[in-house]
């Protein structure tokens, strides 16, 4: 049960007037044929806000600042999808926004207690391994989706949870060094290495470039903690050894990346506006046509281009909401990664495991928005929580719960039993 | 306890990071809106007016205006239709676009403008003045910078569209102040310049040598001056009001004016030299071409005729004019020229002042002061009853051009008044295909502007 019902109450109350906010935002400005439209999004997002409000009741953790941001965001995220080119609720992306909500308790119950998955961690390598082999034989360069019904996956997504486990799990084993030649070596460090490699080939081979810097940023930060535990401090020279190799890495990469990504990493996107910079300059056009203040929910002509709702949404939202709303919508999921911060994890398992899932979805963030404002090469991934897609949002529930798992962690003591008097091995016989 | 700070510390290092990006994206953004807008379908142009407020260009396309009303700064000024890149409308739209980040597209009402340092009526004299033929004028404050005529013709009405460009003349869609010419014996100011400089002033009045209607130089090629009975014996003075071809063939084979030296002196002062790469000069966005010639040999033909401002010599007519700031200043440092007084945004406050500029030295004030006595006694010995009312330092070219077939004229100068500070270029074109003269259009030229200024 919640601690403090006085913080409980005006949490909910906030996160309540900031939807309803934004509610009357859409009825006055908003571009819409019937109010009943209008109706049917405020009460799906304000009945999706108690029910959630009241399920956290029984969960008993130690903070519940998650919990509130989480369902701010959703709410906001369901919101602004219903709202572009015309306000009408989307019930597909309700249904994966209370998926993504189940998946953040499911994975919060999962992930609590370290020891736990530190058994099961081989279960974590087996579950990498599917994922790997799915994505190898179902997937290709041209869809890398799976199509279930109406709804599509894209394994590759589930791949960032179970790397981030893998990366977390079974840190005392850093000490267990081997001797191998004339180097000490840890078995687990280099059984990491070779996923990372293997998550990398895959990606390569699915054309999903986009996603190999979440990967790296994840394999980063989880290796830089394991090769400085238990010690306080990081050593200087391992940090600045894993940058110079992710640096090295990375201009290997951009000097041998295919013909197709030299492209996009020179495309003049003004010169070509009706071709490959397509996207990117009519991005750009929409922020500066909703200036601050946006042209108002569902009147943005973003929602004519492609992927305006997960590749370029944050364009998408800047024009119809306007910059500043957006920045404030940005400025909600770094608050979510800063929580650990306010709320240190209680072990080093789980200030790595947030570390590593705050680094996936602030590198994901600037991979998008940076991406689609033309600041770096279009890489195509998502926004957490905002943009549309199953995957998405379940993985990213997932790994919010991962975050409260480091918020309210379970330390299972040992039971003491009674132990016996172990039985000499030699008695003096009389 | 310690040891989980560092997991707090990467946290930190990705969120500074992260939130880094942002604010260069945000200010990005912002900054650069306005050019996002302008490749948009969605824009309102203002108006550019010229320094009294008359209307160059106007945006809105809703108000009517005289027939060819634009003709005479139609190619300088130019439109949104992507006809002409190279004018002031095309290369400065964003300030046009009556669109800011906070306030968004204003529909009707806003009043983004450019207001320019020209002189509508002038220019229009000035292009009347040429009738029928072809050329054009540029002048400037050669205190300030300000440009105040620019017109270039044939030119274009922008208000009629361009169905009819399949019938436009040659040259009609650019200024021609802006682009490279012969520049006739007007080079001989540069080559004057030069000479001063390395020689200095004594040294260089010291010298005389004698014209007999040509001149046979080491190599065997001939110099031919324009008076076949020659010019007898002269010093620099008379050769310059001269404009003698065979004096300046034998200054330049002179062993007081070393070829390296030259050429430096020709490079400080813009010229590309044989063959290498020109620079542009940015006027408000517009380029400007700067000049190029070839400095091989002191004894070959095409060095000497390239200094007397023939064969690969070519200037634009608006750096001819930028060196006379710098002899009329006499600083040796050229006035930079704008087009642009100010700008307002979409609700009338001013922004973006011009201010005055300076190039670098190009030669020393001791150098421009001579040359400027130099021009100055030409002005007065030659030009007196042409261009009268004014005390001005002049220097006048013919420049062969499509092989030989046609002569242009040119005349390069300044009026010596603190209170009229004007240097001009004039350029006529095919000059034997009518009977105006550039001292007739310096008359009307300085006659306007001492009128409207």
């Amino acid at each position: 049960m919640y601690a403090n019902p006085i913080a409980y109450f005006f949490s909910s109350i906030f996160v309540l007037i900031a939807h309803i906010a934004m509610l009357v935002n859409i009825y006055f400005n908003g571009n819409y044929t019937n109010v009943r439209s209008v109706a049917v999004l405020g009460a799906a997002v304000i009945i999706l806000d108690i029910a959630y409000l009241v399920g956290i009741i029984f969960f008993k953790q130690a903070s519940y600042i998650l919990d509130f941001l989480l369902i701010l965001i959703i709410g906001m995220s369901v919101i602004f999808q219903s709202c572009f080119g015309e306000v009408g609720f989307d019930v597909k992306h309700y249904i994966t926004c209370i998926v993504c909500l189940v998946a953040s308790k499911a994975s919060y119950l999962l992930c609590r207690n370290h020891k736990y998955l530190q058994d099961k961690k081989k279960y974590i390598y087996a579950a990498i391994g599917i994922v790997v082999l799915i994505t190898l034989v179902f997937t290709s360069a041209e869809n890398m989706w799976i199509e279930i019904g109406s709804f599509t996956i894209q394994p590759s997504e589930f791949l960032k949870p179970l790397f981030v486990l893998a990366c977390a799990t079974s840190i005392a084993d850093q000490q267990k060094k081997h001797k191998v030649l004339f180097f000490n070596v840890v078995y687990e460090n280099i059984a990491l290495f070779g996923i990372m490699a293997i998550i990398c080939l895959v990606q390569v081979k699915s054309h999903d470039y986009g996603s190999l810097p979440t990967f790296l940023s994840i394999y980063a930060a989880g290796f830089l903690l394991r090769i400085c535990y238990p010690k306080a401090k990081f050593s200087k020279k391992k940090l600045f050894a894993v940058i110079a190799v992710i640096v090295i890495f990375l201009l290997i990469g951009l000097k041998y990346a295919p013909e197709y990504v030299q492209h996009r990493l020179h495309v003049d996107i003004w010169s070509d506006k009706t071709g490959d910079g397509y996207q990117q300059s009519q991005a750009l056009i929409g922020i500066a046509n909703g200036g601050w203040f946006g042209v108002g929910p569902g009147k943005g002509f973003l929602a004519n281009v492609f992927a305006y709702d997960n590749d370029i949404v944050f364009a998408t939202v800047s024009e119809e909401w306007g910059l500043l709303y957006a920045l404030m919508m940005v400025f909600t999921i770094v608050v979510i990664t800063a929580v650990p911060l306010i709320n240190p994890a209680r072990s080093y398992f789980h200030g790595t495991m947030s570390a590593c899932v705050s680094a996936a979805f602030l590198v994901q963030m600037a991979l998008n928005i940076w991406g689609s404002c033309n600041l770096i090469p279009f890489t195509g991934v998502t926004v957490p929580f905002i943009s549309t897609g199953g995957s998405s949002l379940m993985v990213s529930g997932f790994m919010i719960g991962m975050l409260l798992a480091a918020q309210s962690p379970v330390f299972k003591e040992q039971k003491n039993k009674k132990q016996e008097a172990p039985v000499p091995a030699w008695r003096w016989n009389e | 306890m310690k040891s989980i700070k560092r997991t707090q510390r990467i946290i930190s290092l990705v969120i500074l990071f992260f939130v880094l990006g942002m604010a260069v994206l945000v200010f990005k953004l912002i900054h650069e809106s306005s050019f996002y807008m302008m490749n948009s379908d969605k824009h309102e142009l203002g108006f550019v007016y010229d320094r009294k407020g008359d209307v160059l260009f106007d945006g809105t396309g809703k108000d009517s205006y005289p027939d060819n009303y634009f003709l005479d700064v139609g190619n300088i000024i130019g439109d949104d239709k992507g006809q002409m890149e190279n004018t002031l409308v095309a290369q400065n739209i964003e300030k046009l676009n009556n669109y800011s980040f906070s306030n968004g597209l204003i529909q009707n009402g806003g009043q983004a403008s450019i207001c320019t340092t020209l002189d509508h009526a002038s220019n229009r004299a000035v292009f009347n003045a040429y009738g029928y033929q072809e050329g054009c004028v540029s002048a400037y404050n050669y205190k300030t910078g300000e440009i105040l005529v620019c017109t270039s013709l044939p030119s274009l009405d922008v208000t009629k569209g361009y169905d009819n460009i399949a019938n436009f003349k040659p040259g009609t869609l650019m200024s021609k102040n802006l682009y490279k010419t012969v520049p006739g014996s007007t080079q001989k100011v540069s080559t004057v310049i030069s000479a001063l400089e390395i020689m200095g002033t004594s040294q260089l009045f010291s010298k005389s040598f004698t014209c007999t209607g040509k001149y046979t130089n080491r190599t065997g090629n001939d110099i031919d001056c324009h008076n076949p009975y020659g010019h007898g014996t002269q010093n620099i003075q008379e050769a310059f009001e001269n404009s003698c071809n065979p004096f300046f063939a034998q200054l330049i084979e002179d062993e007081d004016l070393p070829l390296d030296r030259l050429k430096k002196q020709y490079e400080k002062m813009g010229y590309a030299i044989n063959g290498a790469k020109p620079e542009y000069i940015d006027i408000n966005g517009i380029q400007c071409e700067t000049a190029s010639t070839t400095l091989e040999d002191p004894y070959q033909f095409k060095t000497q005729w390239g200094c007397i401002g023939q064969g690969d010599t070519i200037v634009s007519p608006i750096q001819l004019m930028m060196w006379q700031s710098a002899i009329a200043n006499e600083s040796g440092r050229m006035t930079m020229p704008y087009l642009i007084d100010h700008v307002t945004d979409l609700k009338g406050n001013v922004k973006e002042k011009a201010k005055t500029r300076y190039s670098d030295k190009l030669f020393s004030e001791s150098t421009a002061s001579s040359t400027k006595q130099i021009m100055l006694t030409n002005g007065s010995d030659r030009y007196a009853y042409s261009i009268s009312g004014y005390r001005v330092g002049v220097k006048s070219g013919t420049a062969q051009v499509d092989e030989g077939m046609k002569e242009n004229s040119l005349l390069v100068g300044f009026v010596d008044d603190p209170s009229f500070p004007i240097a001009f270029c004039i350029l006529i074109e095919d000059k034997d295909s009518g009977y105006l003269t550039t001292e007739q259009v310096a008359q009307v030229l300085l006659d306007n502007l001492k009128n409207n200024y």
